[in-house]
């Protein structure tokens, strides 16, 4: 063939207009959910269903207009993000958009200042649909920007600290008719009981499933033959469902209780923490076996014979080599158990063993959305903290240091 | 081909058979639940009734595969379009986010999410569907990503350079080459969601997580090892599917 | 005949490609050598666009690649590169049967060409046709990677350290295949490599780049006679560049008609480079040599004072140019 033939012609492309599209789109979705979705409503009692107020009738125009125009520069600045000065933008979209998230507890104020009758005690504002997709929508923002200037994980958390501080506060002392803070007050003690209760199954059966863990990727690592048996029954474990888990083991450990007067003084029973805490660590068990077991067995050979070429005892690579070398991708299980963990002890509630599932089940059977919030919202934090944690915590060990 | 097609032929036979196993004990469990009257007397031998009779075992065992068959169908095409489009030239700008937005949305647990969407979806079948679909995006959308960026740059360069259009370089080499890892990913997705969708039966949708809840709830324990062991048959008969396609795909 | 008329190109603020300038005749064997990120592989990514330059022009047979479709270019132009770039899903046939494909050739003649291929490449088709890349060595797999560049029967062949990744004994047979190969196609070629000696083997136009220029270009024995700088000189070997030098001659050029003295006794055969027979003198502590044809008959000699007289000579011919 020859190249004398002819051949169609490729098209030019333009390109004079090079905003940040990510950005873009998402300012201009938090605009339109701003000022076009409700941001509040109000309800004279927990029982009658509230009435939703756009962000005029919530904010007053000053508010509005202070809110709108902070996200239009932000949509100004998106538009000017381009390569040449991209740095200077995103820093002062970042800015805004701490700013926008330290105001937006304020503007609750404003609208609990208002709308809300002072004269009734059990009014009540509800967030609406407006303000979620805003701070959801700012939320993601803050990581494409986290990402966009290559900001380490400690920066963001520095940022990110001073606003749960002041959301905190703002929440502790002058938010007491937001619809959350009159459930959490009506059973503040309750909360702090479930806390308490969901951090220590969490704990215990992670720090089980760590040992238990630790155990048989080292018996594993000693018989290959048990291998791929062990990780059969752990991956079949897996597939059965929590729910379903958590209601098989009702009736064996009601027979121990009954039966076993050692088992019943301990405070085992078919219902409560005991269940819950066998079912947990069944489940933990195959991400911690799993990734102690790979963490292991990936340190390079080369390593490892070089070490026992420099005359160090089995002993000594062990302890001294392949263990610290292992580690982070260790705690990488610990990690992803623990979060998961953290979110399977909500489901535990169903058996009687407490924890912030309490709230969300309690709260879907009374129809109380207020409720089910109070228990689903610390449990999506408690479990993005862990996941921070434990991930700075994995990070830091690694070779190197922090990224 | 010969030492392949032979080593196929010699473990096919009994390999294939484990989801039929699997596929012909829930078939057997869901008909014949009542002729197992007498095991389950001995879980509870005092209450009056010990199968679980409020809705019919084949209807539950339907309504749960309905919502996660529409959760699944939802969230492949959605996690596969999404993945593909942010791996493209003109998508890559949203490449970050939606990549860090699979990984935190991991740490979401799944009852969060369902009860999270039941205060803006009411009560019902609609919201588990909702909360399967969000739940059920990330691996998928994870999954394809990593798929599709695994994939050798050398090996899409030569595509390029032998003059294979993009389409054609998205179609032949890189969904086929990332496959067995967006299929993990749509496993995963899928073995959670049959799991997740048992939680349905606290938001008021009707499914084979009913008989767990009312033996929970009635303290019957029979009922919940009816439930269960439905569940985890239809997780098994689905997760062992999987594994065979997965297998037959891993074959080059 | 591609041509190149000060392109450059930049990634950014960098300058990869400064201005450089080629002309590549129809069945030349073209080597772009020089040091890692010296613009070589930058260079060859450009004529089958997948770079495209920043500045000046390229054209294939008078006409500007910007005219051409990309991807249709693509496919009239045969690339090979290191990693060989084989499609791990595919057999063996079916990733030398790829372009054919993509131009809609029909399935017959797909078949016939790759059969063709793979007999020209010393892939037996029944052992081969149906092994996945992974089932190949690394000689094998770069084999493919040539067939499968050659499939539609490219006027050119573009080439990216082909075989940088492979053990000395299996690089030193595929440079021996190849120069057969294009010995019988007689195809444009563009090498890109870092080893001078294997540019020196296989190339008539020799292109020396450093930081995106173009340092020296000519034939190997030009660059060798008179190094247009210190770099160049080093690029060749310094010191050893007469050694060089006689690796590209052969003793069947150089022997003198066997004369009334008694012949050496070290014997050659006709068809080894002149570098090995002067390597045979040192080790046998003698100034002549008998060359005999491949039925071991003398058929001349070979003389270490006439070889210098002759070199002598030679660079005196080369000033007068």
């Amino acid at each position: 063939m020859s190249l004398k033939d002819p051949l169609p012609v490729a098209k030019g492309r333009l390109c004079w207009f090079s905003p940040n599209w990510v950005l873009l789109l998402l300012s201009t979705l938090a605009l339109g959910a701003f000022l076009g979705l409700e941001i509040v409503s109000v309800a004279p009692n927990r029982i009658v269903s509230g009435t939703g107020y756009p962000v005029f009738s919530a904010l007053g125009w000053p508010g509005t207009l202070l809110g709108a125009g902070l996200i239009l520069a932000l949509i100004g600045l998106s538009c000017m993000a381009d390569q040449r000065h991209y740095r200077g933008a995103y820093r002062a979209m970042l800015a805004i958009v701490m700013a926008l998230l330290g105001l937006m507890p304020f503007a609750l104020m404003v609208a609990i200042h208002r709308l809300v009758d002072s004269d009734l005690p059990q009014a009540r504002l509800g967030i609406g649909a407006g303000f979620w997709v805003t701070l959801f929508v700012l939320l993601l923002a803050l990581v494409e920007l986290r990402t966009r200037l290559a900001l380490a994980r400690i920066w963001s958390w520095s940022l990110l600290i001073p606003i749960g501080l002041l959301w905190w506060l703002c929440l502790s002392l002058w938010l007491e008719p937001l619809a959350l803070m009159r459930e959490y007050h009506s059973r503040s003690e309750q909360f702090f009981t479930a806390f308490r209760q969901h951090l220590e199954l969490v704990g215990t059966a992670v720090g089980i499933s760590l040992m238990l863990g630790m155990g048989l990727a080292l018996l594993m690592r000693r018989y290959p033959g048990g291998q791929k048996a062990a990780f059969a029954v752990l991956n079949f474990l897996q597939t059965i469902p929590s729910l379903a888990l958590f209601g098989l083991l009702l009736a064996p450990l009601a027979w121990l209780a009954a039966n076993v007067p050692l088992a019943a003084s301990l405070g085992i029973s078919g219902i409560g923490w005991a269940p819950a805490l066998v079912a947990l660590v069944a489940y933990s068990l195959l991400p911690m076996v799993r990734n102690t077991f790979i963490a292991l067995e990936e340190v390079s050979p080369a390593v490892i014979d070089a070490a026992h070429g420099m005359g160090m005892s089995t002993r000594q690579v062990f302890l001294q080599v392949r263990l610290p070398l292992a580690l982070p991708v260790m705690l990488e299980g610990v990690r992803i158990t623990t979060v998961q963990a953290i979110g399977l002890t909500t489901v535990a509630a169903l058996i009687g063993a407490g924890g912030f599932g309490t709230f969300v089940f309690q709260g879907l059977g009374q129809a109380a959305m207020d409720m089910v919030l109070l228990g689903a919202l610390p449990i999506l934090l408690m479990a993005s903290v862990a996941d921070a944690l434990l991930g700075a915590v994995s990070d830091f060990l690694r070779p190197g240091g922090a990224k | 081909m010969s030492t392949k097609s032979a080593t196929h032929n010699a473990r096919s036979p009994w390999q294939l058979g484990i989801p039929l196993v699997w596929l012909s004990l829930l078939g057997l469990a869901v008909t014949g639940m009542a002729q197992l009257e007498g095991v389950f007397r001995l879980f509870e031998p005092d209450v009056r009734s010990v199968i679980y009779s409020r809705v019919d075992f084949s209807l539950l065992l339907g309504r749960h595969l309905f919502v996660v068959a529409i959760a699944a169908l939802v969230t492949i095409t959605v996690g596969l379009a999404a993945g593909i489009a942010v791996t493209r030239n003109k998508g890559r700008d949203f490449l970050p986010l939606v990549s860090q937005l699979a990984s935190i949305g991991q740490t979401f647990p799944p009852v969060a999410v369902l009860a999270l969407a039941v205060p803006v979806l009411g009560f019902g079948t609609l919201p588990i569907i909702v909360a399967l679909m969000l739940y059920g995006l990330l691996p998928i959308v994870r999954n394809t990503l990593t798929g599709l960026q695994e994939v050798d740059a050398g090996i899409k360069e030569a595509a390029q350079a032998m003059g294979m259009t993009s389409g054609q370089i998205l179609r032949q080499v890189e969904l086929p080459m990332a496959a067995p890892v967006i299929l993990a990913g749509i496993r995963t997705s899928v073995t959670i969601n049959i799991a997740t969708a048992a939680l349905g039966a606290t938001v008021g949708a009707s499914n084979l997580g009913d008989p767990i809840i009312a033996g929970i709830v009635n303290g019957n324990t029979a009922y919940v090892v009816q439930g269960a062991l439905l569940i985890g048959l239809l997780a098994l008969s689905v997760d062992s599917t999987f594994e065979q396609v997965q297998r037959r795909l891993k074959a080059y | 005949m591609i041509e190149l008329f000060h392109v450059t190109k930049r990634f950014g603020d960098e300058l990869a490609v400064d201005d450089v300038s080629l002309k590549i005749a129809k069945g030349d064997f073209c080597a772009l050598v020089g040091t890692s990120g010296c613009g070589k592989s930058t260079t060859l990514r450009m004529i089958n666009r997948l770079l495209e330059h920043t500045e000046g022009r390229i054209s294939l047979d008078g006409q500007a690649i910007r005219d051409f479709d990309a991807v249709q270019l693509r496919r009239r132009i045969g690339y090979v590169i290191q990693s060989t770039g084989l499609f791990p899903h595919w057999t063996v046939a079916r990733n030398i049967g790829l372009v054919p494909r993509l131009l809609k050739w029909p399935s017959a003649k797909v078949h016939a060409r790759v059969e063709e291929l793979m007999d020209l490449l010393g892939l037996p088709e029944e052992e081969f046709a149906h092994k996945f890349p992974h089932q190949l060595s690394g000689g094998q797999a770069q084999r493919v990677g040539v067939a499968r560049a050659l499939a539609a029967d490219p006027d050119i062949l573009l080439m990216d350290e082909p075989f940088g990744a492979l053990d000395p004994i299996t690089r030193e047979k595929l440079q021996e295949e190849l120069r057969a190969l294009q010995a019988r196609l007689h195809k444009t070629i563009v090498f890109v490599t870092h080893d001078i000696d294997e540019a020196l083997q296989l190339a008539n136009h020799l292109v020396v780049m450093r930081a995106g220029r173009v340092v020296q270009q000519g034939t190997p024995l030009e660059l060798l006679h008179k190094p247009a700088d210190k770099f160049v000189e080093s690029m060749l070997g310094g010191v050893e560049r007469g050694l060089k030098q006689a690796g590209l001659a052969r003793v069947a050029d150089h022997m003198l008609p066997l004369g009334s003295t008694l012949p050496a006794e070290s014997r050659v055969p006709g068809s080894m480079t002149l570098r090995q027979a002067l390597s045979v003198m040192l080790r046998d502590h003698t100034e002549r040599l008998t060359v005999v044809d491949p039925h071991e008959r003398p058929v001349g000699e070979l003389s270490m004072r006439k070889l210098i007289r002759e070199s002598k000579a030679d660079q005196g011919h080369q000033r007068e140019h």
